[in-house]
């Protein structure tokens, strides 16, 4: 009997992720029942922190292990580190936020890292039951964080949709993963792609309905039009420290599962994919932009904008060239600085029982917080795409890509929608500095935690639109040998 | 003989495949909810024997104990504890969505169909043939320890994960 | 050594961000230390780095750092990268150095302004600009510099902006400097896609000079007539110079060190910067010639009537731009730059004294209600008259060496001629007379001082008493560097210059430079011209200038009603001057009316009926599209699923209508 090929280095990173988590729990069931739970945050930074450096010196190495289900190339390595990153910025946020609303469970900081570990299978798997498993981690660990704050309806009400609605998504992608497993006898990515081309299954009707589960289940997750009903309410009702994770790391992982999926196990199906693409690009832009407008509430404003920006990453998807790979690796980084950040910003003007979500709540706040509207004012104009900001390069490298593979009409739509999110993104901006308040928001504690994830997203969001040749040139290397 | 026992697993298969059919749509189409999860149970039993068609002894004992004995029975148990009954009556009419809902189910359905009728069989003959399946949980459990062995840890923290959530959402509040 | 270039612009930068952000909480006291040192170490590191380069061989004074990548975009690459030569270090000495010295002035001249901190901000903000566009190794990281410091000199300018004439002065300062900002950056996209025409994309300096041959002259002209149009938008030029007298609303410091010293110096830097491709355009370098000659004896006449002290210096400081543009456009760089340097010094301290007397008279400018001052406030007037003989180009002070040295090579280069040498001459005798002027009437004479203000004339404190002194000293001794051959001296600056902006050992320069030392080996700049005849040259610029005081003496000490005399013989000529000639007023018909018109025009027609009406009609529609779509977010879960369902299908029959028809 052979024994399965084992490199625990290779899963180093995924292997202190999990450890940490469950020390995390262990250490909640040992200590007093009253006590706050910050010290588990801690914890869990120091658990990143360490998955962190274990993760650096996998880069460059390529190695793939365990019979082609798990590989370290540098496509997974630089999602890993956004992962991280992300999942850094979240914990920083939720030590304050979870003590202020009353979140008293320390599985909340193992459920974000075991949900990491969930996006790092995910982004890592080469093997479609190492995808789907990771999924399942994370998303579950996601739905039962959106339900967390357990004393407001609208939260568990979002946890149940998103429950009900992930597990419809999901059997879709199971079916699809079926379809294609029955199709070409094999779930490894790259033996799909070559039994596809040996076999030339190009007009495969199986394959077709395959691809078009497949594309449901990942367009779910990355809240695709018209996959993305869910995003606002989910996103609204979700704690805001779980809706900045959502928004930013479940998408991302999203992205790494479906570019993983179709460009390394379905590149032969390119053309018929992409006009697919090309339009759930375009209404996802439009739709995500064009509803942000009209809404009232900031999570749910900054849920359609963050459908938008699935939008403008399909765009690049769909150019599908090198830039526009590296591209998406760049935008998902910098749209996770400026998103946390400005989710950070959201819960910094809430306090206990007063979550103050609603725009108008905005009104005046710059010369009463003034360094909180301006880290605001910065993320804001970031997702708009003004530069120097790092949402501005992102933008840059997305729609040239586009360009570079002839698709002007893409290319251009996504600018206009781009102008057309300005209008939303600046009214706030505007509130905030050029209206009266309308009413009075005092007493806002600024936790040192919260105070420094702030710090890091616009060190990150500045970062990336001055100096962004240092990410892409990372991110370029990254993606050799994914196409 | 052996002609004989071709028509019989012929039989066998159709009469499972009806029945699962039938007894899904009576699962949807039921008013009193424990008998949608008893048409249910029945379903999951067609399809373990359509299992066993296929020679996959283990999945069809496992189908049979974890869905039809495990799953089901909490699904009866919770239908019981809630006596959801009252409500399904008096606040959803749900007359549109049932037809479109059904007319979409339809075009669905001959979509795929079309998709599977369309598609000459491509997969590839796998490494477990019929006289191999024979060792069946064998076959199983070297593939789940030995090919598998890195999805196979990894749904252990997955399973774990639910539990957590599962405790999570349905523990009493602290203080 | 080199390696800690970049710490040069960073002790600014610093200095910005803790200003800028922190200033408030940091409070005024620390404000005062960090802007000024901040600027101090900048100058203390470039002058280590200063005298690591004196180490080295000629040949080897080239050193680049770069900090990282900027911009890589295909086959575009362009790094941040700072790079010494001497040209830069020199430059990078002037700007620290006087900016140091007007730092501290700044700390005691705005003590009072309710702005303090925000000045402070700005005044590190600029150095940090215009230390990237000196420092900097590639055309697009000097033209950051070069819009960073318009940007600060426009918020400078406008620092009291709730007066409605400084935020004009802003406005016009930052409308003018974007018509030469647009020829800057046309003439450098022109540059970089011809040379992409031979395979080079790059803005490099280092490698656009190594492959400034492939070009031919056309383009080369093209492409160094655009750039300067930009240098004449920054250093305010015929016919873009409108903007710095204006731009003195802003606070004294501003004028002396962005207005006079180092800014507006911007564009003689860039044209030595870029001599390469001068060099390769006669006709570019006889119009930089022409029209810095031609701005130089313009703007010195206006001088002559003006009444407002800081006027007077704007009107100099254009005009000697004007000198310096008429020697780096002779091909003389080297005596543009020197001339730069010097006038760094005495210009600067001309304005800082101008502060001073401000500051003693309660904030008064008009010359006409001051003189006799020179006992009441000594260390102002010794240090101001210092000044001004530096500038009247009396012997021995910095000025006479460097103006001299571009009048010889206006006259004996060979793009020089003897015309260009007789107007800068005259030139030279208006600004001695200008300037004795403004001496006499401010300093000489009966006290023509309102008495409410009379009676607390005080000297300025300490703290900027002794910037003027130091820049008195530099004044005297600047020019000690760049002694001419002739008069016995090394002309050291010349020799230091040389690697970058050619000159007498050609041999010797930075290997991707040598097509300029080629050029300069044919010509050599003193070639056919004796000894006797510079001496003689000098000679004569010396007595115009000191007719020039004589007539200030005798119109404004002697006999003080011969101006008025004067202007009431040629009242039209009179009038004409002392309204500068009309020029704003022609501009404000010719293109600020005709474009108001234009634009009016456009606003009524074309905005508010087919702009606005379709801009205000799209917003309609996607806010009416966006309350509709709004209402299809119904919050339940079957809609949503249903969506879902929906888009599948639509999936679905997609990819098996392409299985069927392909």
């Amino acid at each position: 009997m052979k024994l399965p090929e084992i490199d625990l280095y290779l899963i180093a990173p995924e292997i202190i992720l999990t450890a940490f988590g469950f020390l995390v729990l262990l250490a909640d069931v040992f200590s007093p029942r009253t006590e706050k739970k910050g010290y588990l945050g801690i914890l869990s930074l120091i658990g990143i922190v360490v998955a962190f450096f274990y993760t650096l010196p996998l880069i460059g190495s390529g190695k793939s292990g365990f019979e082609g289900m798990f590989t370290a190339d540098g496509f997974a390595l630089f999602l890993k580190v956004t992962f991280l990153i992300i999942a850094f910025i979240t914990i920083l946020i939720s030590m304050g936020y979870a003590e202020r609303e009353g979140i008293a469970f320390g599985e909340y900081y193992a459920l974000i890292l075991f949900s990491t570990l969930g996006m790092s299978l995910m982004a890592s798997g080469t093997h479609l039951i190492t995808i789907f498993l990771g999924l399942e981690t994370m998303s579950i660990a996601i739905y039962v964080l959106a339900g967390m704050l357990r004393e407001d309806r609208r939260s568990v009400e979002s946890a149940f949709k998103y429950f009900l609605l992930g597990a419809f998504a999901t059997g879709f992608l199971l079916y699809g993963i079926a379809l294609l497993y029955g199709a070409t006898g094999s779930l490894q990515l790259k033996e799909i792609a070559t039994y596809i081309a040996s076999k030339n299954l190009l007009r495969n009707p199986m394959l077709m309905i395959s691809l078009v589960f497949l594309t449901i289940g990942f367009g779910f997750k990355i809240a695709s039009v018209p996959f993305h009903m869910w995003t606002p309410d989910v996103y609204e009702g979700a704690p805001t420290s779980i809706t900045a994770f959502m928004a930013t790391g479940v998408k991302a992982a999203g992205f790494a599962a479906l570019i993983r999926v179709f460009f390394t196990a379905l590149p032969q199906f390119r053309p018929d994919w992409t006009s697919i693409m090309w339009l759930i690009s375009v209404a996802t832009m439009t739709v995500g932009n064009i509803v942000a407008i009209s809404q009232s509430n900031i999570k749910r404003m900054l849920a359609y904008s963050s459908i938008a920006h699935a939008g403008y990453i399909l765009v690049a998807f769909v150019a599908g060239n090198d830039i526009g790979i590296s591209g998406i690796l760049f935008y998902l980084m910098a749209y996770a600085f400026m998103n946390l950040g400005a989710f950070t910003c959201v819960i910094l003007l809430g306090k206990k029982g007063e979550e103050n979500t609603l725009i108008t709540d905005y009104s005046g706040i710059g010369f009463k917080y003034p360094l909180l509207a301006a880290s605001m004012t910065v993320f804001l104009l970031s997702m708009a795409g003004i530069p120097p900001l790092g949402g501005f390069m992102a933008k840059v490298y997305v729609f040239s890509a586009a360009v570079k593979e002839k698709f002007y009409w893409l290319a251009i739509l996504g600018v206009l929608n781009s102008a057309v999110s300005v209008y939303y993104y600046l009214r706030v901006t505007v509130l905030m500095y050029f209206r009266e308040p309308q009413r009075e928001i005092t007493g806002l504690q600024f936790s040192p935690a919260s105070v420094l994830a702030l710090i890091i997203a616009l060190i990150g969001t500045f970062y990336m639109g001055l100096f962004p040749a240092n990410v892409l040139s990372f991110a370029q290397k990254s993606i050799v040998g994914l196409m | 003989m052996e002609t004989i026992g071709t028509i019989l697993q012929w039989l066998i298969f159709l009469g499972m495949a009806f029945t699962s059919i039938l007894a899904s749509v009576l699962l949807i189409t039921r008013k009193n909810p424990i008998h949608s999860a008893l048409f249910l149970i029945l379903n999951f039993l067609c399809v373990a024997v359509i299992y066993l068609l296929l020679y996959s002894q283990f999945i069809a004992i496992i189908q049979v104990l974890v869905y039809a004995g495990a799953i089901v029975m909490l699904i009866v148990f919770v239908i019981m504890l809630l006596d959801l009954e009252e409500e399904l009556r008096s606040r959803l009419k749900l007359f549109y969505s049932k037809v479109i809902g059904s007319v979409l189910a339809v075009l669905f359905l001959f979509g795929l169909i079309y998709g599977l009728v369309a598609t000459s069989p491509t997969g590839k003959t796998g490494s477990y043939t019929a006289e191999k399946m024979s060792a069946n949980v064998k076959a199983v459990g070297e593939a789940l320890f030995n090919q598998y062995l890195f999805p196979f840890e990894v749904v252990s923290i997955l399973l774990v994960v639910a539990i957590i959530g599962a405790v999570i959402l349905s523990k009493r509040k602290l203080s | 050594m080199f390696d800690i270039v970049w710490l040069v612009p960073l002790f600014p930068a610093i200095g910005f961000i803790l200003n800028g952000l922190f200033g408030r909480a940091l409070g005024k006291k620390a404000v005062s230390w960090i802007g000024p040192s901040a600027i101090g170490l900048a100058f203390l590191t470039s002058i280590l780095i200063f005298f690591e380069l004196l180490k080295k061989p000629p040949s080897e004074r080239f050193f680049e750092r770069i900090i990282f990548d900027w911009v890589v975009s295909g086959s575009f690459h362009t790094v941040i990268g700072y790079q010494i030569d001497p040209l830069s270090i020199l430059m990078a000495l002037v700007v620290t150095g006087v900016s140091f010295f007007i730092h501290i002035y700044s700390v005691g001249y705005m003590h009072e302004d309710p702005g303090y901190i925000r000045y402070f901000a700005y005044l590190n903000l600029f150095v940090f600009m215009m230390l990237n566009l000196v420092l900097a190794n590639n055309f697009l990281l000097m033209f950051v510099g070069w819009e960073g410091v318009g940007l600060c000199s426009y918020l400078l300018i406008g620092f009291w902006f709730e007066k409605d004439s400084a935020s004009n002065a802003g406005k016009k300062a930052f409308v003018v400097n974007r018509v030469g900002d647009f020829g800057f950056l046309l003439g450098m996209f022109l540059l970089f896609t011809s040379l992409g025409k031979h395979g080079i994309w790059t803005l490099d300096f280092t490698e656009v000079f190594a492959n400034a041959n492939k070009l031919d002259t056309v383009t080369v002209t093209a492409i160094t007539i655009l750039l300067f149009i930009g240098a004449c938008g920054k250093s305010a030029q015929i016919p873009l110079y409108v903007w710095l007298p204006d731009a003195m609303e802003g606070p004294t410091p501003v004028s002396s060190l962005i207005h006079a010293a180092t800014m507006v110096t911007a564009g003689v830097y860039m044209v030595a910067r870029c001599n390469v491709l001068y060099s390769m355009a006669p006709l570019s370098m006889a119009i930089v010639a022409v029209i810095g000659v031609a701005t130089a004896i313009f703007t010195a006449s206006i001088g002559f009537c003006q009444n407002d002290i800081k006027k007077v210096l704007a009107y100099s400081t254009i005009s000697q731009l004007g000198y310096m543009f008429l020697g780096v456009g002779v091909g003389a760089y080297s005596a543009g730059i020197f001339h730069l340097m010097t006038h760094a010094f005495f210009k600067g301290l001309l304005f800082l004294g101008a502060g001073s007397v401000m500051h003693a008279l309660s904030g008064e400018l008009d010359m006409r209600k001051m003189g006799a001052l020179r006992k009441k406030i000594p260390i102002t007037f010794w240090t101001f008259f210092i000044a001004t003989l530096a500038i009247a180009g009396i012997p021995g002070l910095s000025g006479f060496f460097s103006k001299d040295e571009i009048l010889w090579q206006a006259f004996s280069s060979p793009h020089g001629h003897f015309v260009l040498w007789l107007v800068a001459a005259v030139a030279a005798g208006m600004t001695a007379f200008y300037m004795f002027r403004a001496v006499f009437l401010t300093f000489f004479g009966e006290s023509r001082v309102d008495p409410h203000v009379a009676h607390h004339i005080h000297e300025s404190p300490r703290i900027m008493t002794i910037p003027l002194i130091i820049l008195a000293i530099l004044s005297v001794i600047g020019g000690y560097v760049g002694v001419p051959h002739v008069l016995g001296g090394a002309n050291h600056i010349h020799e230091f210059l040389a690697p970058v902006v050619g000159g007498s050992e050609p041999g010797k320069s930075h290997a991707a430079l040598s097509f300029v030392a080629q050029a300069w080996a044919s010509g050599g700049e003193n070639g056919g011209h004796s000894a006797a005849l510079e001496l003689l040259m000098m000679v004569i610029s010396v007595v115009i200038a000191l007719i020039g005081i004589g007539f200030a003496y005798l119109f404004y000490i002697k006999n003080p009603t011969l101006p008025k005399l004067l202007a009431e013989r040629w009242k039209g000529l009179y009038r004409l001057v002392y309204n500068k000639y009309y020029v704003d007023e022609i501009y404000q018909v010719l293109f600020v009316n005709s474009l108001k018109k234009l634009g009016v025009g456009l606003w009524r027609g074309f905005d508010d009926f087919v702009i606005d009406g379709t801009v205000n009609g799209i917003a309609i529609l996607i806010g009416w599209i966006s309350s509709v779509m709004r209402r299809v977010q119904t919050g339940l879960v079957q809609n949503y699923a249903f969506s879902m369902i929906v888009g599948g299908l639509i999936l679905l029959v997609y990819y098996l209508l392409r299985t069927i028809f392909y």
